[in-house]
């Protein structure tokens, strides 16, 4: 079976810093794919080089086989591939539904109607259908990650990939977004987050991939990473964070 | 605190009643008053600059809806990714920015088409040979050239104003970017720049007097040749100031009134 993301020796340089020294990983269908790492490491740039947010320098990244090199194929691969970021990035003067329906009507070009339906159902999904016409800055931190995860998924994607979802989150509201995240991982959708949330990744990660310095350290199941690592850095960094 | 300036603001079974009106209505009476208690020689000024009025909205207006249209298209070139695109756009700014209006209504008028004409010959094309300026055509290019670089930085800086997660959130969501700007930036940028784009609106305005040096019969021009008819320039430029006065007190309105909309749309 082919795999639904294959990264080969991907480059990235911002300037002087090298943010991705020739990182290569393929993610198979269904898989749940945990990323960790210090600061700097290089986590989000990998993230963001999959939809391409961001340009690479050199190196291959195919998603569903195709290759990400003419404006079609962004686009195609955007609409395939989700994306949650850690600060949410609702659209402010739209309200929750609206926030769902908008790509769908103008992307996907469904009806306003099926937007809709689509956009109450997934709300219902993540917990807060109540909130359906609320603005999202009459909502709370854990409600907006929700919303945001919605929207996403409202596209339909094959793959949904989460930047630090719960890191800018109060502590009490980290459990309700990673419990939406837990009922995706089960249902069998592709997923690559970044996220120091341990419990998270030895609950629901089928792989876990240590990052630092723009390189993969170390990659194993939860179990294995996070009891026996292998690497002198891997062991340096489950230190701080366990 | 807007709570407080609507409360002050509602006055006569909730109509909006405020400072602004005042001010129209009483600079509307003191026209009415000149013209009715001194009819020789204010009602003879405001009918012969009365057919500059039209002139001067009608001149503001299309330059304004021009301006706002071509000047989105500047600032999205200066945040164009490719440097020529970008490179392009800056110079324009900077070097409309850099030469006075007025030396550019006049270059419209009177340089322009002589560069039409000269091109005509050096390539023997017969329409550019016999080119000639229409003055208020001239006048509305030299507007809008001129002004569209002022809005563009408006522009610019509203955009800007945005955070990149916005952009990116779309554009994660299969926008293209058009449609992110169409649907996500600028419907967010347009409350950040209504106050400066009415500014805009108000200066345009006020400028859009400039042009009676090229030959448009504008409430200005209308003036000046009054004046030197009859000799009387006091009184001509006292009504033709508060003629001025009322549409830029009008214009100021019409500002404040879209921004309080807008701010109720968003609080409902
Ligand atoms: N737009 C950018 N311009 C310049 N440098 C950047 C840019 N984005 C990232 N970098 C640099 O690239 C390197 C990798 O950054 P990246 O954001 O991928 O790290 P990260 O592992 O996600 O870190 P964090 O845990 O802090 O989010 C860092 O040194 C960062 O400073
Ligand atoms: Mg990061």
């Amino acid at each position: 079976m082919t795999p639904i993301i294959h990264i080969k020796d991907v480059h990235k340089q911002f300037g002087a810093v090298q943010a991705l020294k020739g990182v290569s990983l393929d993610v198979n269908r269904g898989e749940v794919v945990v990323i960790i790492g210090p600061s700097g490491s290089g986590k989000s740039t990998l993230l963001r080089c999959i939809n391409r947010l961001e340009e690479f320098n050199s190196g291959q990244i195919l998603v569903d086989e195709i290759p990400l090199d003419s404006a079609e194929n962004i686009n195609t691969v955007r609409t395939e591939v989700g994306m949650v970021f850690q600060q949410f990035n609702l659209f402010p003067h739209l309200s929750v539904v609206d926030n769902i329906t908008l790509a769908q009507k103008i992307v996907r070009k469904r009806s306003a109607p099926e937007a809709e339906k689509v956009a109450r159902e997934l709300l219902v999904k993540v917990g807060i259908p109540e909130k359906a016409d609320y603005f999202p800055g009459q909502l709370s931190g854990g409600q907006q990650q929700r919303v945001a995860i919605a929207r996403a998924l409202a596209m339909n994607p094959k793959i949904m990939l989460f930047d630090e979802p719960t890191s800018a989150l109060d502590p009490e509201m980290i459990q309700e977004v990673l419990d939406v995240m837990m009922n995706l991982a089960k249902e069998g959708m592709t997923m690559v987050v970044v996220s120091h949330e341990i419990g998270f990744a030895k609950a629901a990660a089928d792989r876990v991939i240590l990052m630092d310095g723009g390189l993969i350290i170390e990659e194993a199941p939860p179990e294995e990473l996070f009891t026996h690592p292998k690497e002198e850095r891997t062991k340096a960094f489950l230190s701080k964070v366990l | 605190m807007d709570k407080v300036e609507d409360k002050r603001n509602k006055v006569f079974g909730g109509k909006y009643f405020d400072r602004w009106w005042i001010m129209v209505l009483a600079v509307v009476g003191l026209i009415l008053l000149l013209i009715f208690a001194r009819p020789d020689p204010y009602q003879r000024i405001f009918l012969f600059v009365r057919e500059g009025i039209w002139t001067t909205v009608y001149i503001t207006c299309v330059s304004f809806v021009l301006v706002l249209f071509f000047g989105l298209f500047v600032a999205l070139g200066r945040l164009s990714k490719s440097t020529i695109v970008r490179g392009v756009s800056t110079v324009y700014v900077e070097v409309i920015r850099g030469i006075p209006m007025l030396v550019q209504l006049i270059f419209w008028y009177f340089a322009f088409p002589s560069v039409m004409q000269q091109l005509g010959h050096a390539f023997n094309i017969q329409s550019m040979i016999e080119y000639r300026a229409n003055a208020v055509t001239m006048a509305i290019l030299g507007l809008t050239v001129g002004y569209s670089a002022y809005m563009s930085e408006v522009y610019r800086a509203g955009i800007q104003s945005i955070s990149r997660g916005q952009m990116e959130a779309a554009r994660s969501l299969g926008m293209t970017y058009f449609q992110a700007m169409r649907y996500v930036i600028l419907p967010q940028a347009i409350r950040v720049i209504l106050p400066p784009v009415g500014n805009e609106f108000i200066t345009l305005l006020k400028d859009s007097s400039l042009v009676s040096v090229v030959a448009v019969a504008d409430m200005t021009r209308r003036g000046r040749e009054f004046m030197a008819a009859n000799f009387i320039p006091i009184q001509t430029w006292i009504m033709v100031a508060l003629l001025y006065l009322v549409l830029t007190l009008l214009a100021a309105r019409a500002v404040t009134w879209l921004e309080r909309k807008m701010k109720m749309e968003k609080s409902s």
